[in-house]
This record gives C-alpha cells, sequence and structure tokens, in this order.
C-alpha cells in the first residue's frame, strides 16, 4: 500500500468539481483500489463521487490517499501531483 | 404475485425522479461548466428554474447537506445518488442568497422542502442559474431518460432510470 497526504490550498474545499475530477482521475487507474480520507476520518472510495463529498474536507484540511494494486507507488505520486494542481 | 412476475414488471418498470424546480428542462450538455456538460458527475438533466424552492426529486435520506446551501445530494430509496446543485459557481457565495431546510441524515420524501434561495439575487449578480441534477452512480443503471425541451413545474417527471 503507498500512501501520500496533500494540505488543501483550495480556499473552496472539495466542492463539486474537484470531488469530480479526483474521481475521475483516480478512475484512471482501474488496476488500483484508492481510498481518500480527510483528518484521520473514515476513508471513502475515491472512485465514488457521493463519498468523496461527503468528506466535506475544507481548506487547511489534511487529506490522506491509500492506493493498493499493481504499480502503487506511481500511481500514489500521480494522484499527489494532481492534488497539488488542482485542490 | 410470482417470482416470475416481480422480475419483468420490475425489469420495465421506470423509476420517476421528479422535477426540484419549476422551470425549463433541457439537456445536461447545454450546461457551461464541463463539471456538468460534459457528465464528469454523471448522467441527468438540468432546469433554467422560475421557482426560488427546491424540493426533493423521491423519496430518499440526505447524503451531503453542503453548508453553503449550493448543492445537496441524496439517495433515493430506489438506490441512485443524485446531486443537484443551484447554479454555476455558486459555491463562491458560501451561504449568501441561500437558505437551508434539510439536514445530512435526514430522511425526506418527494416534493419536501430542502433549499431556498433568492433567483433574483443571483441572477443580479451575474450568476448562471442553470441547475444540474445528475446521478452520481450512473453506473448502477440501464439506462438514463431525461424528458428534456419542455417547461416544467416542480414535482413533474424530469428523468427516468432504469436498473
Amino acid at each position: 500500500m503507498a500512501t501520500i497526504t496533500h494540505i488543501i490550498q483550495d480556499p473552496l474545499g472539495m466542492h463539486a468539481r474537484p470531488a469530480g475530477m479526483l474521481v475521475k482521475e483516480a478512475s484512471k487507474y482501474p488496476q488500483c483500489t484508492i481510498h481518500v480520507s480527510v483528518e484521520g476520518g473514515t476513508p471513502v472510495d475515491a472512485k465514488r463521487i457521493m463519498g468523496v463529498m461527503k468528506l466535506a474536507a475544507k481548506q487547511g484540511m489534511t487529506l490522506t490517499v491509500t492506493v493498493t494494486g499493481e504499480n502503487e507507488d506511481t500511481v500514489a505520486l500521480q494522484l499527489q501531483d494532481f492534488l497539488k494542481e488542482n485542490l | 404475485m410470482g417470482i416470475f412476475d416481480k422480475l419483468f414488471s420490475s425489469k420495465s418498470k421506470e423509476i420517476p425522479l421528479v422535477a426540484p424546480l419549476s422551470g425549463e428542462v433541457v439537456s445536461i450538455r447545454e450546461v457551461s461548466d464541463p463539471t456538468f456538460g460534459q457528465e464528469i458527475l454523471g448522467k441527468g438533466v438540468a432546469i433554467r428554474p422560475t421557482s426560488n424552492r427546491v424540493l426533493a426529486p423521491c423519496d430518499g435520506v440526505i447524503e451531503m447537506m453542503f453548508d453553503t446551501g449550493h448543492a445537496v445530494s441524496l439517495t433515493s430509496d430506489t438506490g441512485a445518488e443524485i446531486l443537484i446543485h443551484i447554479g454555476l459557481e455558486t459555491v463562491t457565495l458560501k451561504g449568501k442568497h441561500f437558505t437551508i431546510h434539510a439536514k445530512n441524515g435526514e430522511r425526506v420524501r418527494t416534493g419536501q422542502l430542502l433549499i431556498e434561495f433568492e433567483r433574483e439575487a443571483l441572477i443580479a449578480e451575474g450568476f448562471d442559474i442553470i441547475t444540474p441534477m445528475v446521478i452520481c452512480n450512473s453506473d448502477a443503471f440501464h439506462t438514463i431518460t431525461p424528458y428534456i425541451n419542455k417547461t416544467v413545474s416542480a414535482g413533474e417527471l424530469v428523468l427516468g432510470l432504469e436498473k
């Protein structure tokens, strides 16, 4: 399992658009199981919109993403880059 | 009713979702925000509202009432994960012009008031008030039929889902 973290910079937090973009990004890796949690809360499936929105993650909060599966380290780093650019 | 009757009746049975608002029903592709227009959040429909009260499109449970009141998601009793997003870029208002009438985890009935918003104020501030209603778990349905290009009152059929 590979784990990365990201502190949310977007002043609007995890609203509909970034949630949708994250799910779209995570769905590019069908070979991996990807979970995301906020501030140590219950992890949700990063490929399901409803769960990701329900995190209600705000600016300044820490997202933790875990990746399990083929090329998990590379996928985790790519997701970290994605988060840096988009959230 | 035998098991085969149930099988066949459920197969041909369309799950209705009704309009959360009165207005003109248009294709989701007419929404200029690609998050909706390109169906990144799922398939659905959009309404150009003429009313200012957002009502539940079905019986279900509120999953996520955004504390800004600009959007709400609910899971229908039939298993659809629905997002209603009032206007575009309205998250930036941080709650201004929106009043929340339901809370996370609350069981709601079709037609129940979820959110009120000041439609004229949004328009005056230059917001596009087109309101998408999308099915976040579109993959769970065999067909999703939008009933578009018509004017509806809140409570009239706008989406049909088939498993």
